[in-house]
This record gives C-alpha cells, structure tokens and sequence, in this order.
C-alpha cells in the first residue's frame, strides 16, 4: 500500500469570486463539438470558430462578433440525399484544426465534415482546397509534420475505414485501410500515428501508412490518444479512452501498461497536467458515468467529482482565478459548467487515538496502518447553461472560459472577484 | 413545485375496422401512436393494416404502406383476393425513387383517398451500385420517404412491414439506440404508424424485445389448434391513453370484413 499521508495536502483555501457570462451567441444551429481559439493572423486577437449542425463554419471575435462564415453545405444528388439522414448531412461533428498549414504566416482552418468532405480554409474562411472522402468525417483532423521534410500534412480518418494522410494542398500521399470507420482524432506519437477504431482498436501506422500494432479494447474507440512523459522520466506513454468504459494506458509498442475501469464509455481525449505539484503528470477525463476523474501516473484515482449526467466533452484544466492554482473545467451533459479544484479537497477520516491505530509489537509508539483520509473531488464554482454543453475552450488572456452548448448557444464566461 | 395538470385532450382515433375489437379500445388506437401489429406467420398482419389503410383511403384519406419484403404486386394481387375493392382508392406505387415526385403529383390529383405503397425490394433493384457507408443507409431511405409523404400529402398514416425484414436490410449495430431514434423519429412526425412484427411461438411480441417497451401499443395475432382446425385470434396486449379490454378474440375475415369474436378458444368449449 502507498502512504501519502495527505494532511500535508489539505490545505487549499476558500476561493473567492464567482463566474459571470459576459455574453451569449446565438449560432442558430446545434453545435456538437468544442470550440478551437487561436489568434488567425499576426497582430489579431483572438478568433473563436466552431462547426455547426447545419453545415457552417462561423468565426466570432472575442465580443461576440460575427468575422466570417464558411458554409459547407453541398448541393446532392437527389438520390444520394434519400439515402441521408437530411438534418445531419452537412453537420459538422468535429472541432476544426488550425495551423499555418503553408508557411504564409496565417493560419488555416482545417475541418471535416458529416459528407465526408476536408475543407481547408485560410483565415478570413475562404475555401482553399477541399478533398472528398466515401465516409463521414467525425473527428478533428490532424495537422503535423508527419514525414519531417518541413511541411505539414493533414491525417484524418473517415467513415470509408480509411485513414488518410494528405500534403498541404489536399494531395492524398497514402491512405491506410483499417477495414472499419474511424470516428477518432488521430495523434502523432514520436514517429506514429495512434488513432482509434469503431471495431474497438487502437491502431498505430508509421509516416508511411503501414501497419505498426494493434490494442483491442471491447467497443469503440471515438477519443483522440494523448500521448505524454506522465512518470517524469523519458518513458512515454499513449492514454486513450473507450467506450467499453475503460482507460487504457500503453507504451509505444501497444503494450498495455494499465487499464482504469469507469461505469460508462468514454468519448473524449484526456488531459495530462501536474495537478498536485508533485512533477509527475496527472490523467484528468470524464466518463459517461458522470463522474470527471483525475488520475495518477499508475492509473490510481486521486479523485471524482460526480455530476448529474454525461461528460462527454474534454475537460481543460487552467488557473482561470489567477490565484497560481489549476483548476479543471469540465461540462456536463446535464448543462452545468463545473470548475473544480484540481487538487481535490481532503477528508480526514482518521480520528486521532481512534480510528486505524495499532501497537506494533516491539515499536514503541503508534502507528498509522492505512491513509488517514481520502482526496475527493471539490467543486469551487458551477454554472448553469441553457443546454447540453458538447464541449470548452479556453482564452488564456482573459481568463475566459467559452461554451458550446447543443442548444447552438457559445457562452463566453469570466471569473470575477 | 408541482405542477397543475393540464386539462385532459381529447383522443383522437383511428379505427382498427375489425368489428368488435374497435369497440373495445374507446373506438381505435390514439393517432400519433406507433403500435406493433405482432403475430407468427400467417396470422394476416398485413392484411389487417392494409385494410385500414384501405378503409381509410375511401374516407379520401392519404397513407404510406412501405413494403419491404412483398412486392407491390404481390401485395395488390393479395388484397384483391381478399375481396377489397381496390379500384375506389388509388394504389400508388413507389418503384424508382428519381419518379416519387410524379407519385406525390398523381396522389395530389382528384379527392380519391389513396395508398402509397413503397416497394423497396423494387427500388434495391433498381439501385445495384449505390454505396452505403456510416451515413448512407435504407432506413435513412425510408425515413425520408415518410418525410416527403407527410410534407407533400400529410400521409399521417404509415405502415412498416416488417420490422424484421428492416433488420436485416438496416444491419442495426446498435439496435437499442437505433430502435429508441427510429420510434422518436416516428412520433416527431405525428404518424400514426403500424409496425408488422414477426414473431415466432416463444411468447415475445417482438424480434429485439425492446419494441414492447418502445411501442404505444401491441396488437397480437396468433393461431391457434382448435379442434381439428387453426383458429386466427386477435388481443390488444397494451394500447396507451386507452381504456381496453385486453381479452383474446377470435378473428375472422368474411364479406370484405374482419370481425373479432369472443369464443374459438377456450371460453365456449
């Protein structure tokens, strides 16, 4: 058994302040994926872009402003469209990517969409180039210099079973067959590409598309790896959810390492940040079981905090008082934005002279034979939100936190004193 | 806070036209409902549907019977053997889905009630080389089709046969999800729809099991040895907002009718 003795680690004062929304913006339409923030251009502040149900790219400024929207609707064969669920067809299920894609010192907007189309757009959201797959395109796509010549390429997977890796101007370089859909976000470890498949795999491919290994877990892989250096050496690890309800931790070689097992699936990417100040990186990410769960290195639960329904959005965790401690941001399926104390709150249940105290024979003085108490998780604020909140983002600068919610509503929230 | 409850809405419902059923289910099922109409084979499941439908079109009413195993043909040529005079309504068949526009035009020509009647074995032939993939499939194909009906004609009255044969051609991954968004999808739209269930002999009203529970209503078919004959019995196994009598009747077809009738069984033996 570990002993950390937590008393040392009780100590996290009252924080002050509440979260106020500074406004609210009505995009018409249900959003189903977090927002990207990222300053467009050089000299520009921040720009807020999101994907709509109804097949729409809108850009909005930090007060709210509407800067441009890219409409990705498509016109269909008629007979193509019967065989489409018509109110999601164009949707765009996944958060953009953004990235100086061809070196013009401006960022383009990368972004997959439910018809199986790629669009990338530069910063003012005019089409650059599009490339049309045979699926649907339900995760973010990746943007990295996979094959080192300096130049970022576009990994994605679609609907069509193929992952596909395209250079800056959308020509395909290779496509790797994984004999079912991917819905995953896939992401560069090292020199792989770790993404995850609705046959329940965690597949790994080299900058070439070939076939490094395979994890089996028992249901779909819809969460995007992370990968990190969560023991402090150099050893490093991919963690990824699954919807079979659990979290597995791998080497670079698909080992498992361990597994974590929640009540429900989870559907999005982890978190990977020092909670606790102990130099190590902690695992913080939510479950279908209601509950935000922060990790240790080991796969151990430091601690939960439980909600009133799913979390299906990543959590982001962030000092958003200014205060020089983190805490987690996560929203809920059951509408509430909840910040939370990254380290948790410590409840002592050990009672001096009574409690877990026994002579050990030849030791002359008490010993404490389990953890005096247990770090749960503590919530500092909560906001209500008008919707089922699909996912977060967050404005360093401002301290600000920004909402999608299903309802199509984005919630721009500050702490304030 | 407790809320008041509202005042209580008048039902209004489509008869089941089997005499002596009707009368006891307060005059038809509620409409807006999806009921399973369940039974082994050869019980007439689809002929009592058709005959509402049929029923239905010479009040002038428009309705939407989707076939996904019989043939348009075949399911004509089956309801003139019952003796239903299909030339008072139109029948129209969906066979191509590039000419549903030219159906929905000759449905809205004239007072005559009619029945559409998607063939979808029909329309599969048709279409040999169209590739399904996570967001393309038949049921989507169906679910529009009864979106257009309901836009174009107010088609409020739809027929599913079978929920079997849909399995198969859906290749549900996850049918309780799948079930739960198909029966939303039907009462979102505000049809009343019947859904043929093939059942075998194990008791179940549905192939899945979870239909029971998502459905408003189940009417049950079953045969029944009698003597030296098969005997056709009808119950209302459950039927929503709806006072009914829940015993097993007797059902016969003669003159163009169906009738349900206490005895058969065991109740005059």
């Amino acid at each position: 058994m570990k002993f950390t003795f937590g008393l040392k680690k009780i100590a996290s004062g009252n924080k002050r302040g509440r979260i106020l929304e500074q406004w609210k913006f009505d995009s018409h339409s249900s959003l189903l994926a977090p927002p990207i923030i990222a300053s467009l251009t050089k000299n520009k502040s921040h720009s807020i872009i999101t994907g709509t149900k109804d097949g729409k790219i809108i850009s909005v400024d930090l007060d709210a402003n509407i800067e441009w929207v890219f409409n990705a609707k498509e016109d269909i064969d008629k007979m193509e469209l019967m065989f489409l669920d018509v109110e999601t067809s164009s949707s765009i299920q996944a958060s953009p990517n953004v990235c100086d894609i061809n070196n013009d010192g401006e960022k383009e907007i990368v972004v997959g969409s439910e018809l199986g189309n790629i669009y990338t757009l530069n910063s003012k959201g005019k089409l650059l180039w599009k490339f049309k797959t045979n699926g649907s395109i339900r995760g973010t796509p990746l943007i990295a210099d996979i094959n080192n010549d300096g130049k970022k390429e576009i990994i994605f997977g679609s609907g069509d079973k193929n992952l596909y890796a395209l250079d800056n101007r959308g020509v395909p370089l290779w496509k790797y067959d994984a004999k079912t859909e991917i819905e995953s976000c896939p992401q560069k470890v090292q020199n792989q590409i770790v993404f995850g498949c609705s046959n329940g795999e965690i597949t790994s491919v080299n900058n070439k598309g070939e076939l490094l290994w395979r994890f089996k877990t028992k249901a779909k892989v819809l969460a995007q790896p992370i990968s990190g250096k969560i023991f402090g050496n150099e050893k490093e690890v991919i963690i990824i959810g699954s919807t079979d309800n659990y979290l597995y931790c791998l080497d670079l070689k698909g080992e498992l390492i361990w597994s974590f097992k929640t009540r429900g699936a989870i559907y999005s990417k982890v978190v990977l940040a020092d909670i606790n100040n102990d130099g190590q990186l902690e695992i913080i990410f939510g479950s279908c079981d209601n509950n935000v769960y922060a990790l240790d290195s080991n796969g151990e639960i430091i601690w939960s905090y439980e909600t009133d329904f799913w979390i299906v959005a990543p959590p982001l965790v962030e000092d958003i008082d200014g205060d020089g401690q983190l805490e987690v941001i996560v929203g809920s399926y059951d509408q509430n934005i909840y910040i939370l104390d990254a380290r948790g709150s410590y409840k002592l249940n050990y009672v001096p002279g009574v409690s877990s105290v026994m002579q050990q024979a030849g030791h002359y003085t008490d010993i404490m034979t389990e953890e005096p108490g247990t770090i749960t998780g503590k919530k500092i604020w909560q906001y209500k939100t008008e919707g089922i909140i699909v996912g977060c983002g967050y404005i360093n600068e401002t301290k600000s936190i920004i909402v999608n919610t299903k309802t199509g509503k984005i919630n721009k929230l500050t702490h304030q004193d | 806070m407790v809320e008041e409850v509202s005042e209580q809405k008048i039902i209004r419902r489509i008869r089941t036209y089997i005499n002596g059923l009707d009368e006891h289910m307060e005059g038809g099922i509620p409409e807006g409902h999806a009921t399973l109409i369940s039974g082994t084979a050869g019980t007439m499941k689809s002929s009592v549907c058709f005959n509402i439908l049929y029923n239905e079109a010479l009040k002038g009413k428009k309705s939407l019977y989707v076939s996904l195993e019989q043939s348009y043909e075949s399911l004509v040529q089956h309801m003139s053997n019952m003796r239903l005079n299909i030339h008072r309504i139109k029948l129209l068949p969906i066979k191509d889905l590039t000419k549903i526009n030219e159906v929905v035009n000759k449905a809205k020509a004239g007072d005559t009630g009619s029945i559409i009647i998607a063939d979808v074995g029909c329309i599969r032939n048709e279409i040999k080389d169209i590739k399904l993939g996570d967001n393309r499939s038949w049921l989507n194909v169906i679910k529009n089709i009864i979106k257009k009906m309901k836009a174009d004609l107010n088609c409020d009255l739809v027929v599913l046969d079978s929920m079997s044969a849909l399995y198969v051609l859906s290749r549900f991954e996850n049918p309780r999800i799948e079930l739960f968004y198909l029966f939303e999808f039907l009462k979102s739209m505000e049809i009343t729809s019947y859904l043929i269930s093939e059942t075998t002999d194990n008791g179940a009203y549905s192939e899945l099991g979870m239909e029971d529970f998502l459905a408003d209503g189940i009417i049950n078919l079953r045969l029944t040895p009698f003597r030296r004959n098969i005997v056709r019995e009808i119950a209302i196994v459950k039927m929503r907002a709806t006072d009914c009598n829940n015993d097993i009747f007797s059902l016969e077809f003669k003159n163009g009718q169906f009738q349900a009738l206490y005895g058969g069984q065991n109740p005059l033996l």
